[in-house]
């Protein structure tokens, strides 16, 4: 199967083409090539509550603000929900391990309407499917209407296809990419004016950590970087797992961007990294904001068994205006060097998206030259790994 | 002489009927043709002691020269089993003579014969018939009746067929279930019993006890019988007293034990919020049929309405109606499903038929669909007809939204459940099935009700043990312990 076309596929691919052009001239994009540093903000929270709220406005507080970021414009939150909504770390619910918790949600959804976002699109690319992602949220046991109750005009999109678009939007990489020379994505990640990446903090077998930046793996639709997809356009369902990113074992369709070297290596870590470096400069992140407080370590799916994830309770969120140098933040909380490279943890077997990212302009990574506010880092460390090992 | 509601059967293999089936497949197997000689002695009864089994399927009659040493080869065995209380059933493979077959049956000691169609004359003894499961007539089925064409219940594993990977459509595993069937029998026929003929899968040696167990709970489960079979390996164990044998033997029993005394479970009413429509009949039985199944895989809990009889008064205790085949509803049955669309039902259908005038709308999820609102409700309409029940299964769970739920399973595995709910409806039970030969283990299960209580009742175990009942997304949640092939929540509910 493949995507209808009201126009023709000239016209498909030009309006594309436009679209990605009218993006590159964003000066946000063009201003990334000299690595800006951006401010993390760290606070303590135990528990999932009301207290979230007060310690997320603080923290927006300490970046200067959420209401000149949001005011009056449509912002898109892509969330982390990754695999199936039906899969746990033994009993726990997603959110007490895998995927940024709901009330951390209900709280930046409550906090930007209050600080006058006019729209607010909270997106996901759920699992193999084109249901609404109020239906994969509720298989998961959320409540979507508790989102919508938080603030006005909250919508939902799964990203995962199509959607709701009637065509993709095609964001290329500055300075030709890593990986890929650009992406197709759903629209939803071009018509938002503020874009905010919300993410667990855990480790990831493939990217060494899961953080605001691999967040954005998940921003591709399966409907072109799935398994199985046609040669020549996507697919109108998603038909796999985002394997030809991971395996490099084929291409998209040839109605996406091309790989910038058909010879790259297919090791998975590899390119996982180049691929959510590429996407994070194609498509800026304005705002990161991390779940630490319940999370797991090990791993970043709830993989059953003994020797795999490990669920433990840093009591942490973050937040910056900087993708990079928030993961930067992120890793040393976690008890890791965010100059750290491959063969060193986390990344012993792949490559650091933070220093390709770097690498790319994005952002800064070493954490002398980031302002990081409220509790000092050193204060608030949680060794993941010291963890793990004490728990399996 | 009348069919027993109660009886557990299974299906015993001897005499020279048994001999010559064998001898065709495997001439050169000395040790099977001895253990069929076994089994055909009145001695090998006392095996059954202590298990629920209560009646024996055994062949009589099929129209071969070993008919005559067949019958005269059960007769001792069947009076010493009718001594033990045992009721037999005898297997009749021809119409040739059926009157004097059946006449002798009767003579022996047999309770009812068993064929595969209706025979032209009143018979001296009550008849189970026999059908192929796609083709049910179920206008025709005696008290009760068996189906054969039945899947090996358990997990299918990905394998490759040339160079084409074979595997389920929903890319997990792929699990075999008799579940969907036993359901619909269950509600074509609601006062009868169906019994399930399976055949044993191609094993190298001894089934594994689990997947015994399993065809008992996935038939059972379902308020169905499995004609209990035994593989050959089995039988010489259990002949020879093999300890291993007798060992699976007796789980076996447990597994029969726990479902007798359980037994009101299985007239608890099967729980949905959508009801699946078909007459399940000849052209229309396939897209129906493997609709349910595909719903059961996702956990959608349904009622089956027969399109024959159903809809003759108002819809009520529904919010939704999937109505599969082509044929359009009649004018009774029409005017009834418009109430209900009035109301704030919903109608998933094939064709439109409507009221005139009405436009559709679409939505951009639901690619191929025209829906028209009415009242307070819709019809859904494929553009193209239903073809694909794949297709159909995920976009009728979509449309009535996982919101109506009545069950989920998190961390499912290969684990399948089905509700049900006793007759005063204090008390609902969830049973669940693990269709892999692994445990199962960290299976929560969601019901969307506010439960008073909740006990776990496993096979083997004659006290329940006790559930928390974790309040979660304005239903409850039951955290299960590790199982291996069954168990079952006991839910009481706040009326």
């Amino acid at each position: 199967m493949t995507a209808k076309m009201k126009s023709s596929r000239r016209q498909f691919l030009g309006a594309m083409t436009m679209a990605a052009g009218a993006y590159l001239a964003r000066p946000s994009m063009l201003s990334a090539q000299q690595a800006p540093a951006g401010r993390v903000a760290v606070g303590l929270c135990s528990v999932y509550n009301r207290q979230v709220v007060d310690v997320l406005s603080t923290m927006f507080d300490q970046l200067g603000g959420l209401e000149k970021l949001v005011r009056g414009k449509t912002v898109a939150v892509k969330l982390n929900m990754g695999g199936t909504p039906t899969l746990r770390l033994r009993y726990l619910q997603p959110g007490m391990t895998t995927w940024a918790h709901p009330q951390v949600v209900g709280a930046l959804v409550h906090l930007l309407g209050r600080a006058g976002a006019q729209r607010i699109r909270l997106l996901e690319s759920a699992w193999l499917t084109t249901e609404p992602l109020q239906q994969f949220m509720i298989g998961a046991g959320w409540i979507p209407g508790d989102f919508e109750r938080s603030a006005n005009r909250v919508e939902f999109e799964n990203t995962n296809y199509l959607g709701s678009g009637k065509t993709y939007a095609r964001f290329m990489v500055p300075h030709g990419g890593l990986l890929f020379t650009g992406y197709d994505l759903n629209q939803s990640y071009r018509d938002c004016d503020v874009f905010i990446s919300m993410a667990k903090l855990k480790e990831h077998r493939t990217a060494g950590v899961t953080l605001s930046m691999k967040n954005c793996f998940g921003i591709t639709p399966c409907t072109i970087y799935g398994q199985d997809v046609p040669e020549d356009e996507p697919s109108l369902i998603p038909t796999g797992g985002r394997y030809l990113l991971h395996s490099g074992a084929r291409q998209p369709p040839k109605s996406a961007p091309p790989a910038v070297d058909l010879n790259a290596p297919k090791e998975d870590g590899y390119r996982v990294p180049r691929v959510v470096a590429d996407l994070v400069a194609a498509r800026p992140i304005d705002l990161a904001v991390v779940d630490g407080i319940y999370t797991m370590a090990g791993g970043e799916t709830p993989a059953q068994g003994a020797g795999v994830s490990v669920a433990i309770h840093p009591g942490l969120l973050i937040a910056g205006t900087n993708c990079v140098s928030t993961d930067a933040a992120c890793m040393a909380l976690m008890g890791f060097d965010p100059m750290a490279d491959r063969g060193t943890p986390p990344f012993e077997r792949c490559d650091s998206t933070l220093r390709l990212a770097e690498q790319l302009g994005v952002g800064i990574r070493d954490l002398s030259r980031v302002d990081v506010a409220g509790t000092p880092i050193s204060k608030a460390r949680f060794d993941f790994r010291k963890a793990w090992n004490s728990l399996v | 002489m009348s069919l027993n509601a109660k009886w557990v059967p299974m299906k015993w293999p001897c005499g020279p009927i048994e001999i010559a089936r064998i001898s065709k497949s495997r001439p050169a197997d000395s040790e099977l043709r001895k253990t069929i000689e076994g089994w055909t002695q009145p001695s090998t009864l006392q095996l059954l002691k202590g298990t629920p089994i209560n009646c024996l399927v055994v062949d009589w009659a099929s129209g071969t020269a070993d008919d005559e040493a067949q019958q005269r080869a059960l007769k001792p065995l069947i009076a010493a089993g009718r001594a033990l209380g045992l009721s037999f059933v005898g297997k009749v493979g021809t119409r040739e003579n059926i009157a004097a077959i059946v006449a002798a049956g009767r003579a022996a000691g047999l309770e009812a014969v068993m064929m595969d169609g209706p025979a032209n004359h009143p018979l001296d003894l009550p008849v189970i018939l026999g059908f192929p499961r796609d083709s049910v007539d179920w206008d025709v089925t005696t008290e009760i009746f068996s189906a054969t064409g039945n899947v090996w219940p358990g997990v299918v594993l990905p394998t490759m067929k040339g160079d084409t990977g074979v595997g389920g459509p929903t890319g997990e595993p792929w699990m075999d279930s008799n579940g969907w069937f036993a359901l619909l029998a269950r509600q074509m026929v609601s006062n009868k019993s169906v019994w399930l003929e399976i055949d044993l899968p191609e094993s190298s040696g001894a089934l594994p006890v689990e997947s015994y167990c399993r065809a008992i709970a996935d038939s059972r489960a379902y308020s169905s019988h499995w004609v209990l079979t035994l593989d050959a390996a089995m039988r010489t164990g259990m002949l020879n007293s093999d300890p291993q044998a007798i060992s699976v033997w007796k789980s076996i029993g447990v597994m029969l034990s726990f479902f007798e005394e359980h037994a009101e479970w299985a007239t608890y009413k099967p729980m949905g919020i959508l009801a699946v429509v078909s007459d399940f009949r000849g052209p229309n039985s396939f897209l129906s049929g493997e609709t349910l199944n595909l719903l059961s895989r996702r956990h959608v809990q349904y009622e089956i309405l027969d399109r024959k009889r159903a809809l003759a008064g108002s819809v009520t205790g529904l919010k939704a109606v999937l109505w599969t085949d082509d044929d359009p509803p009649s004018a009774e049955q029409h005017r009834n499903l418009l109430d209900f669309v009035e109301q704030g039902g919903l109608v998933i259908a094939p064709k439109y038929w409507g009221p005139a005038g009405a436009g559709p709308r679409h939505e951009y999820w639901l690619s191929g669909y025209d829906i028209y609102d009415l009242g307070k409700g819709r019809i859904v309409v494929a553009s193209g007809g239903f073809s694909d029940p794949f297709q159909l299964a995920r976009d009728t769970h979509l449309l009535v939204g996982r919101e109506n739920d009545l069950a989920r399973l998190f961390n499912p595995g290969t684990t399948n459940c089905s509700t049900s709910i006793g007759p005063d409806r204090r008390k609902e039970i969830v049973q669940i099935v693990n269709y892999a030969s692994r445990s199962a283990s960290y299976l929560a299960v969601w019901v969307s009700l506010n439960a008073h209580g909740a006990r776990l009742w496993s096979p083997g175990s004659k006290t329940p043990h006790s559930l928390e009942c974790i309040p979660e997304s304005g239903g409850t949640s039951f955290e299960l312990p590790e199982f291996s092939v069954n168990c079952a929540i006991e839910i009481e509910r706040m009326v």
